[in-house]
């Protein structure tokens, strides 16, 4: 059974820039964004989450809501294990796939196929599975023979796509998403959107990260509100989000 | 909760495991470079051939060598320092290249050592053929003999020390960006003070000592004597293998003290 619990987590950012250290104030608030501090060696810290307590479920669809900076990209980092906390304890009990930043990690140079060899290796699948399921994503992806193309060559929706289609070949167990829809044309988007939806009725836990509502109250059955890196509220999907908003006005 | 110590491990080990992934990435490094290129990783196998070519009768000439000893000599310790210095300077970027990738994929940090190494000896193995023509033509003092079985051992303690001290360098120059320059002005400097376009004959006697507090020195000879006809002498080995156990001592310190910071500096 996937498990995720979190005790008292804080992440922090040193920020090694010389001009900002000229910041005057010990602690510095802002309305996004994580809070500022020093420390003691003067250096700037990025406080992105603050004292983080909670334990997440098999079968939770968690929508993670707030401001642009609240934390919720390094929340889903720290899930992924890119991030350690620097204070308190993480426990991640299942397989993570992350879809942080879908062209992330695309060699222009190379072709879309040798793309998928290279993304598949990286997620740590062996040639044979990768070689599996290369004709399912040439086949979702529409992309044909362009598939022996470098993907320089792509247009930025052909880019997509092909990203789009190798991200969803997984069958994860932990799934985290950080804003990936908006991927290709109409057409696409509408094939795509059935995608996403198969795979989150694959995994066990999802944690989502959006600013679209009806996309949220679509997929999540839960949602957390984070701001300035600490964890205001938990709950369902439609209580938070009206304090979310009641938070903007 | 696991400790620092036992994350370190366990990133090392993991890095090891997960060796298809390095192999694919040096691998990718060399064809990115050399994509759309005719002769590909063969321009650095040409490259390195016109440089010994010319230095070695240049300053043959200028160092008034035999050119039998020096030729096998310079190509030899070129080599050699081609790989140790690309290992090095490549080092200082470790972390820094892989920034993106690592911004995405949790994945074994150590990973990203071993494939600037690897990518450096896939180099040497392309370039160690330049000096297969000075071998034919110049075999009166060096030739290729049974010495040549002990060039995977110096081959695998330059990676031994490779990996170590390469892991040191990213480390530092991860958090500190100057020290990045520093290294890439350091090397330029290694490179004169160590036996390789000279012979350490021309040094006067009383500067021998310094010769060999050079580890440099040490390392060149692991690769340099066997690929010439020669026995690497036994303190090469000794130096090494001393060095490889002091900074394996403060890498794994150094190691599981900031290994979970270092996403945070990059």
């Amino acid at each position: 059974m996937a498990h995720i619990h979190l005790d008292s987590v804080s992440v922090e950012f040193p920020v090694y820039d010389s001009h900002a250290r000229s910041l005057k104030n010990n602690v510095v608030r802002f309305t996004t964004g994580g809070r500022l501090m020093q420390d003691a060696n003067k250096h700037v810290l990025v406080k992105a989450l603050d004292n983080l307590s909670l334990d997440i479920e098999h079968g939770d669809r968690i929508a993670l809501v707030g401001h642009n900076g609240a934390g919720k990209s390094t929340f889903l980092k720290l899930i992924a294990g890119i991030y350690e906390p620097s204070l308190g304890s993480i426990k991640v009990d299942g397989a993570v796939s992350p879809m942080l930043n879908l062209m992330q990690g695309i060699e222009a140079e190379f072709t879309g196929l040798e793309n998928i060899m290279i993304r598949g290796t990286m997620l740590g699948l062996p040639k044979a599975k990768i070689k599996e399921k290369i004709a399912e994503i040439i086949d979702f992806s529409e992309l044909e023979a362009y598939i022996h193309m470098p993907v320089r060559t792509y247009s930025a929706g052909m880019m997509v796509r092909l990203a789009f289609s190798i991200a969803t070949s997984i069958h994860p167990e932990i799934l985290l998403i950080d804003e990936v829809f908006g991927a290709g044309d109409t057409k696409f988007m509408e094939k795509a959107h059935v995608k996403m939806t198969s795979l989150l009725d694959q995994a066990s836990i999802v944690i989502f990260a959006s600013h679209a509502d009806d996309l949220v109250k679509e997929f999540c059955n839960k949602a957390i509100l984070l701001q300035n890196g600490q964890l205001i509220k938990i709950g369902p999907v439609a209580q938070i989000l009206k304090h979310y908003h009641l938070l903007n006005q | 909760m696991e400790s620092k110590l036992t994350k370190a491990l366990a990133d090392l080990k993991m890095g090891i495991a997960r060796w298809r992934i390095w192999f694919m990435m040096a691998y990718q490094d060399i064809q990115l470079r050399y994509r759309r290129s005719v002769l590909g990783p063969f321009w650095l196998t040409l490259s390195m051939a016109i440089t010994i070519y010319t230095m070695g009768f240049l300053y043959g000439k200028l160092f008034h060598m035999d050119l039998e000893v020096y030729y096998p000599y310079l190509a030899g310790g070129m080599l050699t320092w081609g790989l140790i210095a690309s290992v090095i300077t490549d080092s200082a970027d470790a972390f820094i290249d892989a920034g993106p990738v690592m911004q995405q994929i949790k994945m074994p940090i150590t990973l990203y050592v071993h494939r600037i190494l690897l990518r450096n000896f896939l180099i040497f193995l392309h370039n160690v053929v330049v000096i297969i023509p000075i071998l034919l033509i110049f075999h009166a003092h060096a030739k290729l003999n049974l010495n040549i079985l002990l060039l995977p051992l110096g081959l695998l303690l330059i990676y031994i020390f490779g990996f170590i001290y390469g892991l040191i360098i990213a480390i530092f120059c991860a958090r500190f960006r100057d020290i990045s320059q520093i290294v890439k002005s350091l090397i330029q400097v290694i490179f004169f003070v160590t036996p390789i376009m000279w012979m350490p004959q021309s040094l006067p006697e009383h500067y021998h000592t310094l010769l060999y507090l050079n580890p440099f020195y040490s390392l060149i000879q692991l690769v340099r004597s066997p690929l010439t006809g020669f026995t690497p002498s036994l303190w090469a080995y000794e130096i090494t293998i001393a060095l490889i156990l002091i900074g394996s001592t403060f890498a794994l310190w150094l190691f599981s003290t900031y290994r979970s910071r270092i996403i945070y500096w990059i």
